[in-house]
């Protein structure tokens, strides 16, 4: 019976059995009739972010942080990860902090997905996080599971490191020799993978406040609402005088993290949208994400439907965005 | 490091304060060791709901909650939906008279779930009750007695019209 | 006499709320995993990861030496002290196969139990399990039945030739004749996957030896106590009488908790040993392997129709994945057998012929659910049939209509020798189609074409046979022939009148209909009924809750039980009031005559009876306590037509139900609220069957859906409102009951099936592959290329 402890050169190995499939939710394989009772660890519930910090530096690859526990406790009743060391970060006040400014939108590595529904100010600024963060599971796990948690974990088929990356926010990320701040672009490294090393944590994420004329959709395509998506797309169009200045398109689903749609995005950019416009400029997009997409076979959908689902969600987010942008 | 914590908890709106092992769920604490097994794990990985209970007035997966996490904190349970006059909450009441359950494993967990919705919106359409409830899976029922009994408390509810 | 029976009238029909509710509604059920014993212990099993594999060594020590870890259990430790399963005999059976309660040599699907822990905790169980080390060596693994019957393919049980668990073929009428005669001939292979019950509730046992009784006590999540009793004392030697065995509130059931499992037998075993209570709860990941799936059939049908599209000939080929054992008690042929069997459904056939296998395979075995073969069978034939009305042009419903069996044409014997009768198939089909407003439903269908949708309409009929007595084998091919359920009714000294049954529920309500029943037969008010726990030490020899029976059953027994009590009441009542019994009636637990001048509660009357006894003349004194039974001998047949109508999305594939009008005939009805309950419940299911629900194994036959993320079942944003009528008719039974737990699953699955079908069929799509996930819609519509 192998053992799953994240121990040594074990985070890579427990990235690589995820790679098999353990990511909880793509029907991967986790091993039959695995455990539903934890394996003991330690628990530790920092008050501050420095003492969080030192525990986790002390545990390196043997530590994990506990925020919502969405993602972290079904892995861990599953003993699909075993740590030795337990960081429960709901304790630590200061990273319950939700900022709405003209500046921009900080948010806490404590802010729930609910909080995040239930500020109307934040609704209205960064449309496209809430229209995602409503598609984040159902009521119990959005008022516990947190949005720095789950870029932290970046399911492949989650919702919010894709809005991150369309967005062009950043990740606060501290350790402890100090702070760093990761650009959306890299801190997505690949599947159940991020920039964290061990012994860091996310404390924050900033996203700046969307441009005038601006546009946003989040749409997905999952097998019952909650689920993880098959394939999802957010899109962001900044649209001026009938012309799109500024396109963002990332794919959800994809595999290997947040897709952005970098072709896709050039084919938009500069082109008329207006008057019928965009039914070629957005066709050429759709063909440039269904080419460049890369994903693979899983329980849920094959790799060919993935790929043609990512045109549909793509061509769907696209049109929903433009309607939206009001710059037409 | 210690294996056991202790931890204060208030349930029902009594106060507990208990040594428990730190990975512990908040839903075996509820049923082992507190003796309220009304809350029932269907499936330890936060997809059924049938574990639901209220923490500091939010539904939450109790087998995802470590025992540790809840101390300081208030729960409630389906057993304390009773109220203060000891009859049944509206909602277990309309529960039973719109055939709402039938083998009675996933109620719990909707009747949590159902309170907040109406907290939220007590005058929800059928679709944002259907929506609210998709997080709570049922076997027995189709849902249909379920839908029609959360629409039907808040009816109950709702202050009486002048 | 006067025939006094029924005076109330109003219990049976009525929508009664369930006293049966409130502790499940107060959250003060008591299910198993809730029953706690002082000094329990608890039990988690090491189970396969390999699907099939012989077992070279089981190293236990680790495991054992865990600090809170008391007894670890081999399958060699086994031998000799226990019988291990060997499959039931069944007519049409391929070998005798033999499944041991822990592998011994040999493991035969992921999931199959290795060894036991007994732990102080479940969670130090599970910490005991990672400390086993097993020695496999790998086999090739069957993972398709069509491969697995090959004579080239490894053999899973030596005594069972080419895998073949289960092997029937069956002709009646000139098959020949009708298929070269014919106008048409439509020939169709469908694939229908694997599923399983997935109960809210999983499996569990509390077994206790010496607990307050001298016997051995199993509480255990089941549908059929008395049975389990009755091989746990046979497997253990122990005399039945001392073995006890309860149900208590259970979470579901559907037939997954009605066969016979090897863990709790292991949880018997051990609490004699150890003399302390053990617990084992099967947790949801285990569930998904350890209990018995469903469905997982190939099917190749065709079917021969005259000019007029009316069916000459049915002939079909039916595999059945069954699993790696022949489930206990049922044997492997449930769904081979019923499949294949029972096609004609409420359609006539005067000539078929099957062939149909159950092939042993290295998964899960394969047991009893909810209409076991029926919906896979009712939707490959409806699917048939939408198929030949396309190519003669005809109307799909004008096509059913050409060939249900009409009333006025029953009894009617059809090709699989079931004779129909008291049954509504035309008239459900006309109230559906009434309600649905079929008419303009194609034309909205029309309409949506113009506009880009992909609309799609379904109506299917279903016959379901229900509440069968000794004239059948209710497991096809076995020796099961029960029908010896019995009701106690019991006159307390209180003037409560008590219902004991084996007859345990997962929510039908059993026990509240017969209250029901009782209160009408009795004239004793509702209030004054209560029933008794399914308990093996209080309850009466009965069989269980299965196959849609205990409506008749149950109902039936207390029809007969509630004649000779009542008939005593009366006597003794006559005594008491000086009045001949002819003139006494029972209204609201008042014995009275009919001009009510002279009354006697029953309470009054049985404290008399009990207490002094000395006063009354001994033969009118005989205690009031009844037991009897009913068997209706023949099954009742229920019926439905169900109409679907779907909205496919041609882009990504996904089905949204638009709109589902379900008319049934359930007999006489005795709670019309429960009786939804289960209608509605059972369509749910269908849709999740039809769309959704799949278990998945790869081909060295490792289960790729193995959480509830991977399982996907209806929330309730998946299943429609469901408009449901009624058109009952009484059946022969005591009562004019039928069973309804099970048809209108059958209606669903074909329903949806064939609504998505027609969708696909207006772009020349099709759709043969079972559940019809987005992407098997897809691949039906041409967008994304066939699957090889």
């Amino acid at each position: 019976m192998r053992r799953l402890w994240a121990r040594g050169k074990a985070a890579r190995a427990a990235v690589r059995v995820a790679r098999r499939g353990v990511q909880f939710g793509a029907g991967g394989k986790i091993e039959v009739a695995t455990p539903v009772k934890p394996a003991w660890f330690d628990y530790y519930a920092p008050r501050s972010v420095d003492e969080a910090l030192r525990i986790l530096d002390d545990a390196g690859r043997d530590g994990r942080v506990l925020a919502g526990g969405q993602s972290l406790m079904p892995m861990l009743n599953l003993r699909v990860v075993s740590p030795a060391a337990l960081v429960d970060i709901n304790r630590i006040e200061a990273l319950d902090r939700l900022h709405v400014g003209s500046d921009g939108l900080i948010v806490g590595a404590l802010v729930r997905h609910a909080d995040i529904l239930r500020n109307a100010a934040l609704r209205e600024g960064w449309p496209l996080l809430a229209e995602a963060t409503s598609l984040v599971a159902h009521p119990a796990i959005r008022n516990r599971g947190t949005v720095c948690g789950s870029l932290a974990h970046n399911d492949p088929a989650a919702e919010h490191p894709s809005v991150l990356v369309t967005l062009d926010g950043t990740v606060v990320v501290a350790g402890r020799g100090g702070r760093r701040e990761v650009p959306a672009e890299t801190f997505f490294t690949g599947m159940l993978s991020t920039a964290l090393e061990p012994g860091e944590m996310v404390v924050e994420v900033r996203y700046p406040r969307p441009p005038a004329g601006t546009g946003t959709a989040f749409v997905e395509f999952a097998r019952r609402l909650g689920d993880f998506a098959i394939a999802g797309a957010a899109a962001m169009l900044t649209v001026r005088d009938g012309v799109c200045e500024r396109a963002r398109l990332t794919i959800v689903g994809m595999g290997e993290g947040p897709f952005r749609a970098r072709a896709a995005e050039l084919a938009l950019t500069g082109r008329r949208l207006a008057r019928n416009g965009h039914e070629d400029a957005f066709a050429e997009a759709v063909a440039k994400v269904v080419e460049a997409v890369n994903p693979s076979n899983d329980v849920h959908a094959s790799a060919a439907y993935r790929r043609h689902l990512a045109g549909v969600m793509a061509r769907r987010a696209l049109d929903a965005a433009l309607a939206r942008a009001g710059g037409v | 490091m210690a294996r056991e914590q202790r931890i204060k908890v208030t349930v029902n709106g009594q106060g507990h304060d208990k040594v428990v092992p730190v990975r512990l769920s908040l839903a075996d604490f509820i049923r082992e060791h507190l003796h309220l097994t009304g809350t029932h794990l269907g499936c330890e990985h936060g997809v059924c709901g049938a574990c639901t209970v209220s923490m500091n007035g939010r539904s939450v997966r109790a087998c995802l909650t470590l025992a540790v996490q809840a101390d300081g904190a208030e729960i409630v349970t389906i057993e304390g939906l009773r109220q203060a006059d000891g009859t049944r909450h509206p909602l277990q009441q309309a529960f039973h008279e719109n055939f709402a359950l039938q083998c009675g494993y996933c109620t719990p967990g909707m009747l949590i779930t159902a309170l907040e919705l109406l907290r939220d919106n007590p005058n929800p359409s059928e679709q944002e009750v259907r929506e609210a409830l998709s997080g709570n899976l049922c076997r027995c029922t189709g849902y249909q007695a379920i839908v029609d009994a959360v629409m039907d408390a808040a009816r109950r509810m709702q202050p009486a019209a002048t | 006499m006067s025939d006094t029976r029924f005076v109330n009238l109003r219990a049976v029909g009525s929508p009664v709320l369930p006293d049966e509710a409130i502790p499940l509604v107060e959250g003060e059920g008591r299910f198993l995993n809730d029953i706690r014993l002082p000094g329990m212990y608890h039990v988690a099993f090491l189970r396969s990861q390999h699907a099939h594999a012989r077992l070279r060594s089981v190293d236990v020590r680790r495991a054992r030496e865990l600090p809170g870890v008391v007894k670890v259990l081999t399958g060699k430790d086994l031998l000799g002290q226990v019988e291990p399963f060997r499959s039931m005999p069944n007519r049409f059976s391929g070998g005798e196969s033999v499944q041991h309660w822990l592998a011994v040599d040999k493991v035969r699907f992921c999931g199959e139990a290795i060894c036991a822990v007994v732990a102080e905790d479940r969670a130090t169980a599970e910490d005991a399990l990672e400390l086993f080390e097993v020695d496999y060596e790998p086999l090739a693994a069957v993972t398709d039945p069509r491969l697995g019957e090959r004579d080239d393919a490894p053999l899973i049980h030596d005594s069972c030739p080419n895998n073949y668990l289960i092997k029937r073929e069956y002709a009646r009428g000139d098959v020949d004749d009708a298929f070269r005669n014919a106008h048409l001939v439509v020939k169709r292979d469908f694939r229908i996957g694997r599923k399983q019950a997935l109960c809210l509730e999983s499996r569990g046992c509390v077994a206790a030896y010496r607990e307050s009784t001298f016997v051995l006590t199993l509480w255990i999540s089941h549908q059929l106590p008395y049975v389990v009793r009755h091989y746990l004392a046979k497997h253990l030697h122990l005399p039945e009488n001392e073995v006890r065995v309860i149900a208590p509130h259970t979470g579901g059931g559907f037939g997954q908790k009605a066969s016979v499992y090897p863990e709790e037998f292991v949880c018997a075993y051990l609490a004699l040993g150890l003399r302390r209570p053990v617990k084992w709860v099967e947790d949801r990941l285990e569930n998904m392997v350890a209990s018995t799936h469903a469905r997982d059939q190939y099917i190749e049908v065709s079917v021969a129709v005259d000019r007029d599209g009316r069916i000459l000939g049915l002939s079909s080929d039916v595999w059945v994945d069954v699993g790696a054992y022949s489930t206990y008690l049922w044997s492997a042929g449930m769904e081979p057998l019923q499949t294949a069997g029972l096609m004609p459904g409420p359609y006539r056939v005067p000539a078929m012929r099957y062939r149909t296998r159950g092939v042993a395979t290295n998964k899960t075995p394969v047991g009893p659910y909810r209409a076991v073969g029926r919906p896979s069978a009712s939707a490959s034939l409806e699917l048939l049939l939408d198929e030949v009305a396309r190519r003669l042009d005809l109307d799909p419903v004008e096509l059913r209509r050409r060939n249900l069996i009409p009333n006025e044409a029953m009894p009617y014997r059809n090709a699989n020798n079931l004779m129909h009768d008291n049954v509504n198939y035309v008239p459900c089909l006309n109230l559906s189609l009434a309600k649905a407003g079929y008419e303009r439903l194609r034309a909205e269908q029309r309409a949506a074409a113009a506009s880009g949708k992909l609309r799609g309409i379904g109506v299917v009929c279903f016959a379901e046979l229900t509440g069968l007595g000794t004239s059948t084998a209710v497991g096809p091919g076995t020796l099961l022939q029960p029908g010896r359920d019995a009701v106690t009714l019991r006159l307390e000294t209180s003037g409560v009148l008590t219902i004991a049954a084996a007859l345990p529920s997962q929510g039908q309500r059993i026990m509240t209909a017969m209250r029901q029943v009782a209160s009408d037969e009795l004239g004793i008010k509702l209030s004054d009924i209560v029933g008794l726990t399914n308990d093996t030490a209080t309850a009466p020899y009965g069989f269980g809750t299965f196959a849609s029976r205990t409506a008749v059953f149950g109902s039936g027994a207390v029809i007969q039980a509630a004649k000779e009590l009542r008939r005593r009441m009366l006597a003794l009542g006559a005594h008491f009031l000086q009045v001949p019994a002819d003139e006494l009636t029972i209204v609201d637990s008042i014995i009275q005559t009919l001009d009510r001048s002279k009354r006697l509660p029953i309470r009054e009357m049985a404290e008399k009876s009990y207490f002094s006894a000395k006063d009354i003349p001994p033969e009118l004194n005989p205690g009031f306590e009844v037991t009897a039974f009913y068997d209706p001998k023949f099954g009742s047949f229920a019926a439905g037509a169900h109409v679907a109508v779907v909205d496919v999305d041609p882009q990504t594939g996904g089905v949204s139900i638009l709109r589902y009008v379900a008319t049934e005939d359930v007999g006489t009805v005795i709670n019309p609220a429960v009786v939804e309950g289960q209608i509605i419940g059972g369509i749910a299911q269908g849709i999740g069957e039809v769309l959704m629900e799949e278990l998945v194994y790869d081909d060295t036959g490792q289960p790729r859906t193995v959480t509830l993320a991977d399982y996907i079942v209806p929330s309730a944003l998946e299943i429609p409102r469901i408009e449901l009528h009624h058109a009952n008719t009484p059946s022969a039974a005591l009562g004019g009951f039928k069973g309804c737990g099970e048809g209108s699953i059958i209606g669903a699955v074909g329903a949806v099936a064939c609504a998505i079908a027609d969708a696909l069929s207006r772009r020349g799509g099709d759709i043969r592959a079972f559940p019809a996930t987005p992407e098997r819609v897809l691949r039906g519509l041409g967008v994304l290329p066939a699957e090889v």
